[in-house]
């Protein structure tokens, strides 16, 4: 689906915790409309590597988002730029509710905003996903691991993001329920929709990715360019 | 009945400073889980400051009260700046149960220190904001500062709770306390609305503190019992809730008078604290504190 132009550049991006280093030197490109995904297998810096280009850790190297270079450990500056992430795990507001937990998805567009105004705002999300449209009052911490999974990806497309960056983001699910989950990112993959999807197991990588990215201790093993 | 009506007076007046600390605690523990144990110290600052700059400075009235809560202001932005930054934001300092008392109480102690090495030992109180005799109507009478007491008690709550709950701001401060990863993926800055927060909370303990004092007057060792005061209020609405935070401290106040009145003042704190343990043990539900399935 990639028009070519690089919307997401990653250029020698490390991590570093302590002396431990996640990531060294990760350098590759996701195309506009495109949808790679990163492999290998636990532990071995897939995570640490999307965080840090989400802004969630600080880390080395350069992010460039449709060009524009993004100031290192900002969230903020990259939610700005239209780069949103799916964490692992979720990480949602479990006493809040669900419709709460969507309606901060569009916070950097909504912050001043009246609570309700703002849902207005961003309600049309609720189409993706119809069957939380009765789970809108309830609290997200009561909802099932494949609800909370579906508000997590509710609340990212609040965003209106231009490169959705998802980590593992059927960890933990049945099978029926992430096969729930590549259904919907298969339909995002047919917009012009760019992901980034980090996922360990390969056999739903491929079900949705252009190309694949492999993660080994830390290092891409096949760097863009290189001979295969 | 006269003695009911005075009675419910000063409960409410007693429960309006429960409630006020409890709510101050509560916001910020809803932020950044972290209980505000300076709050007290706040108060005591804003109560002796503002007496200082009026009674021996001679400053105007009006201009004490705006000096001496932009000082307080300014302490609470330091503070955060050199600790609560570091430590919390960038994961420098300890965490779990440390960070939860530590700090503050570390900030109530340096606080409590300098405002004995600055005012000494004495007992300070701001002149009144709404002076004369006390309003009687029939056999109830209630001191004005107890009626500004429980004003601005029942605004600052109300105006508390309706920020957390039609705001996205508030909203967004509460996603904070839940998870800080989650909130900073959507672009919300977790620090700087602990900041924020946490300096509102010190100029309204200080506020309040001045407002109160002429009822109570203050010592540099004050602060403490009052933020002690407050973290029970708090307690009683599940140290998240600060709309309810000043409804059950206005509650706990009015049945505290009422015990004394009709009863007997001994057995005040062991209701209290029994209540307390009690709603925990049986009906956590009451405060919020049930457990929900995941």
């Amino acid at each position: 689906m990639s028009s070519g132009a690089a919307a997401l550049e990653v250029e020698n991006v490390s991590v570093s915790y302590g002396k431990f280093v996640a990531v060294e030197s990760v350098t590759f490109s996701v195309g506009a409309g495109e949808c790679v995904a990163v492999i290998g297998p636990n532990g071995h810096g897939k995570s640490s590597m999307v965080t840090a280009v989400a802004g969630l850790v600080r880390r080395g190297g350069t992010v460039r988002v449709f060009g524009q270079t993004l100031p290192a450990g900002s969230s903020r500056a990259a939610v700005q730029a239209g780069l949103v992430l799916v964490p692992e795990r979720r990480h949602l507001y479990p006493a809040l509710t669900t419709r709460d937990n969507i309606m901060l998805g569009s916070y950097s567009r909504t912050r001043r905003l009246r609570a309700r105004q703002a849902w207005d705002d961003v309600a049309g999300v609720i189409d993706m996903f119809p069957e939380l449209a009765r789970l809108l009052d309830q609290k997200a911490g009561t909802l099932s691991g494949g609800q909370q999974q579906m508000v997590a990806l509710a609340r990212a497309m609040a965003a209106q993001p231009k490169i959705l960056l998802l980590d593992e983001p059927c960890l933990g699910l049945a099978e029926a329920v992430a096969r729930r989950v590549y259904d919907w990112l298969g339909s995002m993959t047919a917009t012009d929709m760019t992901i980034l999807l980090v996922e360990e197991n390969p056999a739903h990588a491929v079900l949705v990715a252009d190309r694949v990215v492999r993660m080994y201790k830390g290092l891409v093993e096949r760097p863009e360019g290189s001979a295969a | 009945m006269s003695q009911f009506l005075n009675l419910l007076a000063a409960g409410l007046t007693s429960g309006a400073i429960y409630g006020i600390f409890g709510a101050c605690l509560a916001v910020w523990f809803r932020v950044c889980n972290v209980l505000n144990l300076a709050v007290g110290d706040f108060a005591m600052l804003g109560a002796i400051g503002t007496a200082r700059l009026v009674q021996t400075d001679h400053l105007p009235f009006a201009a004490g009260i705006v000096v001496d809560l932009a000082a307080i202001g300014l302490i609470a932005w330091i503070f955060d700046r050199l600790v609560l930054h570091f430590a919390l934001d960038r994961g420098a300092g300890a965490h779990g149960i440390v960070s939860v008392f530590f700090y503050t109480f570390g900030l109530s102690l340096i606080l409590e220190g300098a405002a004995k090495a600055i005012f000494g030992t004495d007992v300070y109180a701001a002149p009144a904001i709404w002076s004369g005799p006390a309003l009687a109507i029939a056999d109830f009478h209630v001191q004005r500062a107890g009626v500004l007491v429980i004003a601005l008690a029942i605004v600052s709550g109300l105006a508390l709770w309706a920020y957390l709950r039609f705001t996205v701001s508030g909203r967004a401060a509460s996603a904070c306390g839940e998870s800080v990863l989650g909130s900073r993926i959507v672009g919300i800055d977790s620090g700087l609305f602990r900041r924020r927060i946490f300096i509102v909370t010190a100029v309204l303990a200080a506020l309040f503190g001045i407002v109160e004092s002429p009822l109570t007057g203050f010592t540099y060792l004050s602060g403490p019992t009052i933020s002690l005061i407050g973290v029970v209020a708090a307690g009683f609405a599940a140290f998240r809730r600060p709309g309810r935070a000043v409804v059950a401290g206005l509650a706990i106040g009015v049945a505290e008078a009422m015990l004394g009145g009709y009863v007997s003042t001994t057995y005040n704190d062991v209701l209290l604290y029994a209540a307390l343990f009690g709603i925990i043990i049986l009906r956590p539900e009451v405060l919020g504190l049930s457990a929900e399935p995941a």
